[in-house]
């Protein structure tokens, strides 16, 4: 069972990186995703700023290298449920 | 390991090589690697100056994975004086291996924590991964109008021979074609748009700014949005430091000093852009308004009897624009972005709103790297 948290972190990396949602998987990383590059992971990040309502600081962005990552500081930062 | 983004220190020296190493391993150009000195050879931070640079690292440990350099120099926005920075050649190990994609954000998002107000300049136009990342972070750009005058037609032609796909080159040879008159056409082109020259200008070369700069500077900073400050003190650390080749000189009409300019001639070998040529450029200018056609007129003399084959200049304000265009030159086509952070736009407008009311150089920014690539002529 996905957590709501994972469905909209999945959603919205789908749409920035252009890919299928069921490719986006908690291991997914640049390394697995082609088209995961510096550019899309700058809007990834803006575009989770945006629908949570948050900034990252450098240290965080430091974190989120994969999508089980970004969970992890999200799940830091809101407390929406897992 | 987490990345950890601190000054550049001594100790990190053998760091960046590597990590030069590896980004050239990967594919990266030379000409953009990291300096290895960590003493800035350009603006080094000193006590008393108001314009220095700073280098920047992203470690892993002792491991560099990213780099960038900051500017920092005091501007007038709407008048009011206040430091902005520059961002200035950042360097990701993400160029090479996807384990450090986000090296590139951490940099960015640090540089903009110390300068909320921030601009990057040149990037090699609007489809560049910098540019990308900096509109998607909402930043303003506009492309930096590029002008260019032909001195000697003949040379021009021989010294442009070597380069088939720059559209500087293509700009030219539709200009030729559409004249007519190929080379000697543009001569005509450009001797037609050249306004009358004003017989009471005089120029004086300098080697040091002194007060009367400082007085100009009192006199125009209010009449721009955004300028860097150009006080003798700015100026002679740009211009006249020691060993520097800048032909900086003092513009008059009738004994009264209505601007100034800093120039540079210098003789290309093989470049990407300009061949063999020898070009000048007017890298930096100011004047007092309604005098801006009269100082590049004086540019374009002061150049021309060096015997340069081509003067170029980047301008963004809608007057030096015009005066450029009064002196005969042409507007070519221009990779040379400006991006103005959230910050920076919310203080002085949106470029797209108030380009024209900027006045920033190829004296700004990382300076005129490219331009100035060649060997001083003369």
């Amino acid at each position: 069972m996905m957590s709501p948290l994972f469905e909209r972190v999945r959603e919205i990396a789908a749409d920035i990186l252009q890919v299928p949602a069921e490719q986006v998987t908690p291991s997914s990383s640049p390394e697995t995703i082609p088209t995961w590059d510096s550019v899309q992971h700058l809007n990834l990040v803006l575009a989770l700023e945006q629908e949570f309502d948050l900034q990252f600081e450098p240290e965080e962005i430091d974190k989120m290298k994969n999508i089980e990552q970004i969970l992890d500081v999200l799940d830091s930062k809101i407390e929406a449920p897992r | 390991m987490a990345i950890s983004i601190r000054p550049y220190t001594e100790e990190f020296t053998p760091a960046v090589k590597q990590f030069n190493r590896r980004l050239v391993e990967g594919g990266v150009a030379e000409e953009f690697l990291f300096p290895e000195n960590h003493v800035s050879d350009w603006l080094p931070k000193a006590p008393t100056a108001t314009v220095y640079q700073e280098y920047y690292v992203a470690t892993e440990d002792s491991t560099v994975r990213g780099a960038y350099i900051l500017k920092h120099q005091q501007f007038a926005l709407n008048g009011q004086e206040q430091t902005v920075g520059f961002y200035r050649l950042p360097l990701s190990e993400g160029i090479v291996s996807k384990a450090y994609t986000s090296v590139g954000v951490q940099m960015l998002k640090h540089a903009l924590k110390i300068h909320p107000m921030i601009f990057a300049m040149g990037m090699g136009g609007f489809t560049q991964p910098l540019p990308l990342m900096l509109k998607a972070m909402g930043w303003s750009m506009q492309a930096v109008p590029f002008f260019f005058r032909v001195n000697h037609p003949a040379r021009f032609a021989m010294g442009m021979s070597a380069l088939r796909t720059t559209p500087l080159k293509r700009l030219i040879m539709n200009i030729g074609a559409a004249t007519g008159g190929a080379w000697a056409g543009l001569n005509v082109l450009q001797k037609l748009r050249a306004r009358a020259r004003d017989r009471s200008v005089t120029v004086e070369r300098i080697n040091q700014f002194s007060g009367w700069a400082d007085k100009l500077w009192q006199d125009v900073f209010p009449h721009y949005v955004l300028i860097a400050v150009r006080s003798s003190e700015v100026l002679n650390r740009l211009y006249c430091g020691e060993g520097s080749h800048y032909h900086c000189i003092k513009v008059l009409r009738r004994g009264e000093v209505i601007g100034w300019a800093a120039l540079y001639d210098t003789q290309m070998n093989g470049d990407k852009y300009f061949g063999n040529l020898r070009l000048g450029s007017v890298v930096d200018c100011l004047a007092k308004p309604g005098d801006e056609t009269a100082v590049i007129q004086a540019c374009v003399d002061f150049l021309e009897e060096r015997g340069v084959d081509l003067t170029v200049s980047n301008q963004t304000h809608s007057s030096w624009c015009a005066a450029f265009k009064n002196a005969g030159f042409i507007q070519g086509p221009s990779d040379f972005v400006l991006a103005s952070s959230k910050k920076l736009s919310e203080v002085v407008g949106t470029l797209e709103k108030n380009f024209g009311r900027i006045h920033l150089t190829r004296g700004d920014g990382d300076g005129p790297l490219r331009l100035i690539s060649g060997t001083p002529a003369g």
